[in-house]
């Protein structure tokens, strides 16, 4: 069978020469990832400069502010490169690999939440939960608009076979990012404020990844 | 081996430079690059569809299919990878795509496909029986082990091509490697 050789049919052949223009190859998906290094140093910086610091930052200290929020922005960047790795044909992330990415994120987010809380426990007023709760949810999601708008054309330039996957990773890195600069202007370290709202805020902008990866898939076709 | 001195065999680094070359010609807008590597793909590439939807004119299609899909990703392609593992991706996706929305036919004992057939186990049956045990092998362990043994493949290629891990890869084609066998002894005895 492999011997014998097979024509290009006529109508690929004139297809492919009418649209053989050039292509530049895409950088590897490190490199790639750098254009993000400046949405993610804003969305560091934004919530703590438009908003201020969140009240408890003298006692819980530097690593559990600054420290923890880098270390969220670092993740939240190596998921990115996942994801633009995913979205490359013949490069594709076994599940171990996904399963390992996604689980230290859950580690680091618990562990954040759980010294934050035991360092500084806050807590919201009766009569404002629901309100903060708003604030944080909707603050979290929204702010990781410009990083998973970006991340997202950076992956659909490449060919996600697996696009929910890919944006679900790209969705989660964002949203990561975003919540590494919105708990350092929050001032309530409750665990059921940081589960309900934050970490709720980085899920459902993976969600939005998932979302905006398979229509980029679809309205490319 | 049938096919493993075609282009449908394991390549060496000469022939995976030489394929990375045309790769790389064909994006920066050189149509021979594009028939040359069309000649050198279509092949296996072919074999490959006809072994994963076990029906040569729909393989046939999914082939047309996979080039124009290669065709819109070519700037997706790096020139340090090699072109063969992200081209069968490719190819797996386009049926992994049709068989989404295609109602599955019955396929009749008389329509199996051309496939490659391992070379290890030729001398223990006729090409007909062979494929038709081939059949019955369950289609993860069949895929690992003709992408293995027929295409030559690595572990690790196969791997990041099926999205899972190299030890995983190489315990489905060896575990597809001894089911063909005891199909075909137990052929044999009956």
């Amino acid at each position: 069978m492999a011997d014998e050789r097979i024509e290009i049919p006529v109508e690929l052949r004139a297809f492919v020469a009418r649209d053989l223009r050039p292509v530049k190859p895409l950088a590897p998906p490190l490199r790639r990832a750098l254009g993000l290094v400046p949405v993610a140093i804003g969305l560091l910086f934004a919530a703590v400069v438009i908003f201020g610091m969140r009240r408890d930052a003298t006692r819980i200290g530097l690593a559990l502010t600054w420290g923890a929020s880098t270390l969220q922005i670092v993740l939240g960047l190596a998921l990115v490169v996942a994801a633009l790795r995913e979205a490359v044909p013949g490069t594709t992330l076994p599940r171990r690999v996904v399963g390992a990415a996604l689980g230290t994120v859950i580690v680091a987010v618990l562990t954040i939440t759980i010294l934050t809380w035991t360092t500084s426990p806050t807590e919201i007023a009766p009569g404002f939960v629901a309100w903060v709760w708003g604030v944080c949810l909707t603050g979290t999601i929204v702010s990781a608009l410009p990083a998973l708008a970006l991340a997202g054309w950076l992956a659909a330039r490449a060919f996600p076979l697996r696009p929910r996957l890919t944006g679900a990773l790209y969705g989660v890195g964002a949203g990561l990012m975003a919540d590494a600069g919105w708990r350092l202007f929050c001032h309530f370290s409750h665990p059921a404020h940081v589960f309900g709202a934050h970490t709720l805020g980085i899920a459902a902008t993976g969600a939005l990844g998932v979302v905006l990866a398979n229509w980029l898939v679809r309205s490319g076709e | 081996m049938h096919d493993l001195d075609g282009p449908g065999g394991p390549v060496d680094d000469g022939a995976a430079c030489q394929l990375a070359a045309l790769m790389t010609g064909y994006q920066a807008g050189s149509l021979p690059a594009f028939e040359s590597l069309y000649a050198a793909l279509a092949s296996p590439l072919l074999a490959y569809l006809a072994a994963l939807c076990r029906d040569r004119g729909q393989a046939q299609d999914l082939l047309q299919e996979t080039f124009l899909q290669i065709h819109r990703s070519r700037r997706a392609y790096r020139p340090e990878l090699p072109v063969r593992p992200w081209v069968f991706t490719i190819a797996r996706h386009v049926w992994l795509m049709d068989r989404r929305y295609r109602n599955r036919r019955p396929r009749s004992e008389g329509e199996l496909p051309d496939v490659p057939v391992p070379a290890e186990v030729e001398s223990l049956a006729d090409r007909d029986r062979l494929r038709r045990a081939l059949d019955d092998v369950l289609p993860d362990r069949r895929e690992a082990l003709l992408l293995h043994h027929v295409w030559g493949f690595s572990f690790a290629e196969i791997a990041q091509m099926l999205g899972i891990r190299a030890d995983a890869a190489k315990l489905r084609s060896s575990r597809g490697m001894a089911d063909l066998r005891r199909l075909l002894v137990e052929g044999n005895r009956g």
